[in-house]
């Protein structure tokens, strides 16, 4: 029991993982632009790709793949931003109907580069790391684990230690009063979108080895991003990290313990309780929310 | 208007279903062909979106099926022979989309026959085929109801062929008793879910899990693979499962130290589960869709023409490709074609009636009946033997060919029970 207790948990951070970084990129987003983006699961789905053209198809080293990937969803990004949210910043409900109609392009872009069909990725290593006879973890996941408390650790330096994430909280906080103090909102919006749509476009490079890659395999992430965001404050960068984990944790020990379905009913319900209970969330304020 | 009509007691549901009827058979063509003309079969199947795996390679399959008949000269009727040639239409699996691909290929397309892969997409057609009498095939039984008699599943039995695997692996490792079972939680997963319960019950192996069933939008497989191997199984079943599932649970399952037996309806692609795992982990995986390459195929009791070339000749153009559906609308059409010139028509009425004449069948893995009346409520079901497939040495080995009827002859209250447990018989669907 103890061994299964071990393995859980070890799944549990894994997932924790790839789901913090995909979460903290759409609070990003969301917290300095306004805008819901919908397209945040294609977002992740177009850094797998990524790797499947890179790593799979041109035989580059997997690493580069995934830096590659870091920098062409990045700069998705600034495409979002430059082409469907500025022009419509002060309609946010338009942002979100745009990035919904983004999502369909990407995903219609993956059908027609690379077929309907799931991608073979070949493993980056079949290296699998025992801590006992029956708990175990591939040195792939260990990757996307170090990687995300990496990234998020230089992200929480750049927000609270640099001018840039300064400005880019003070964007988020209060865009006229920064506009006012000689920030420019819109070189603010373009880092911000750089690095939202860069942390999801990593968590898909990162995963891809390890999940079916598809045109159609955002909309899974997307779900549990939004329950996540939702649980942990809209807007809340420490909210999304800790709620991913916390709903990392609840789903796997449930899936393990008492089924998938069961735990996608678990983690919907976590939504609705917080939802009743704080409705902006464990660390959401009310003027964000 | 519509709000009248409908304030007067006349559901949505009523309301779609009589204007798809009405639209379908206002416009509904001859089926009488010139001389020379082609006979235009319809293929509506998912060809994008995530379940496309199952379409789009059944499609490939019939090109490569049309261009060896006609270059043979065509289908021959009454009137002289006929090219025959493939329309599709993308329903991407979704039932409304197929409802408006069902119409537009019989009206403005005249087609003789559908095809359809069937599933969550049949209940948007059928209120058409019921209204049109076209003819229609599905691979999957479970659509088949005594409300449409011209919807037959003549090349796949899904799921009931899987009993055949679970009979090879509890003769060929007796000491394996004890199996969990994993499934994705759909209309799909569950029915084979029903019939492997019952096939595990049928050769005393006990399951000692209830079968975990899994959302499809499912993307980390590690926690249901770390809960299939609590309870140390001598079997872990993989069900019914998109490729999409099984390449990452058979992934997470050599990643954890998995080093039991292994049995799922399919391996599609099963090249890239080894290079994901290793030839070992991979040997013995049993399941239930040769490659056409294997010698078996070339006996005289399959009915499927010249197998090797087929699936040579589709190797070639679509490398890698090759899958569980990339021969089964072929086959099908071999029926079709056989029936549509004993019947000398292409008349659905004609060739349905021909078809089943006599209660028989060709199916491609060998003479089959037309069965499924305590199942499916009516006979048109094409069930004869199918093949147990093993992975051996890193390439898909057929160990035999396994009798369907005669299992269900010993054991088919075993599967009665467990598919009303699991309200998957005929009478219970919704």
């Amino acid at each position: 029991m103890l061994d299964l207790l071990a393995q859980t948990g070890l799944n549990a951070v894994y997932a924790a993982s790839y789901i913090s970084l995909v979460a903290v990129g759409l609070v990003l987003i969301f917290g300095v632009m306004g805008v819901i983006n919908f397209a945040h699961g294609e977002l992740f789905m177009a850094g797998s790709y990524v790797v499947v053209a890179v790593y799979a198809d041109m035989h580059m080293p997997f690493f580069l793949a995934v830096v590659v990937g870091l920098i062409f969803v990045g700069c998705l990004g600034l495409l979002m931003e430059r082409a469907l949210f500025r022009p419509l910043r002060d309609n946010p409900l338009g942002g979100l109907v745009a990035s919904i109609g983004f999502l369909m392009i990407l995903q219609a872009l993956a059908s027609i580069g690379f077929g309907v069909r799931m991608e073979f990725i070949p493993p980056v290593t079949q290296h699998v790391i025992w801590l006992s006879d029956s708990v175990s973890i591939p040195l792939a996941r260990v990757y996307v684990i170090v990687a995300a408390i990496l990234l998020l650790s230089a992200l929480w330096y750049f927000l609270k230690r640099t001018r840039f994430g300064w400005a880019l909280r003070a964007s988020a906080q209060d865009p006229q009063a920064a506009e006012l103090q000689g920030i420019s909102i819109a070189h603010t919006a373009r880092i911000a979108m750089f690095i939202g749509a860069g942390l999801a476009g990593i968590a898909g490079a990162l995963t891809a080895p390890l999940i079916s890659v598809n045109p159609h395999m955002g909309h899974s992430v997307i779900v549990t991003a939004f329950i996540v965001i939702i649980v942990g404050g809209v807007g809340s960068l420490e909210g999304a990290i800790i709620a991913s984990v916390a709903y990392a944790f609840v789903h796997t020990f449930v899936t393990t313990f008492y089924g998938g379905v069961i735990a996608d009913i678990t983690g919907l319900m976590l939504m609705l309780i917080v939802l009743i209970v704080k409705p902006t969330g464990l660390f959401g304020s009310a003027d964000r929310a | 208007m519509i709000s009248k009509i409908m304030a007067r007691g006349l559901s949505r549901r009523t309301f779609l279903k009589s204007t798809a009827i009405t639209a379908a058979s206002a416009a509904l063509p001859s089926m009488s062909l010139a001389a020379g003309e082609p006979i235009k079969i319809g293929f509506l199947a998912p060809l994008t979106g995530a379940v496309a795996a199952w379409g789009k390679p059944g499609l490939d399959g019939c090109q490569i099926w049309a261009e060896r008949v006609n270059a043979a000269g065509g289908i021959e009727l009454s009137d002289g022979k006929h090219p025959v040639e493939f329309i599709s239409y993308d329903n991407e699996y979704d039932p409304a989309k197929a409802r408006t691909g069902a119409t537009k290929l019989i009206r403005e397309d005249g087609v003789s026959f559908i095809m359809m892969l069937g599933g969550d997409t049949w209940p948007g057609v059928q209120p058409v085929a019921d209204k049109t009498g076209m003819l229609f095939s599905t691979l999957l039984p479970s659509d088949l109801s005594p409300d449409s008699t011209t919807l037959l599943a003549p090349a796949e039995v899904h799921p009931i062929y899987l009993v055949t695997g679970v009979d090879y692996l509890a003769d060929t490792y007796p000491d394996a008793k004890t199996a969990v079972i994993c499934a994705q939680d759909d209309a799909l997963g569950l029915p084979s879910v029903a019939t492997y319960l019952a096939a595990f019950e049928a050769r005393g192996i006990d399951v000692v899990e209830e079968p975990l069933l899994f959302d499809p939008a499912t993307t980390d497989f590690a926690p249901i693979v770390t809960r299939l191997m609590a309870s140390n199984p001598d079997i872990i079943c993989l069900d019914t499962c998109y490729s999409d599932y099984v390449h990452p649970i058979c992934e997470q399952l050599f990643q954890q130290g998995y080093a039991g037996k292994l049995i799922s309806a399919t391996a599609d692609f099963y090249d890239q589960m080894i290079a994901k795992t290793s030839k070992e982990f991979m040997e013995g995986f049993i399941f239930q869709f040769p490659d056409f390459d294997d010698p078996a195929l070339a006996g005289d009791n399959v009915n499927f023409e010249d197998a090797g070339g087929f699936y040579q000749t589709y190797a070639e153009r679509h490398p890698g490709e090759w899958g569980a559906v990339s021969w089964e609308y072929a086959s099908i059409m071999d029926l079709w074609k056989a029936a549509a010139e004993k019947a000398g028509s292409a008349d659905p009425e004609a060739v349905i009636t021909a078809m089943k004449e006599g209660g028989t069948g060709k199916h491609a893995f060998g003479d089959a009946v037309w069965w499924g009346t305590e199942l499916f409520g009516i006979d048109n079901a094409l069930v004869g033997d199918w093949p147990v497939v093993v992975i051996e040495d890193g390439k898909a080995v057929i160990k035999g060919f396994k009798s369907i009827p005669d299992w269900y002859d010993q054991h088919g209250d075993l599967l009665i029970k467990h598919m009303q447990a699991y309200n998957q018989m005929y009478d219970q669907r919704g």
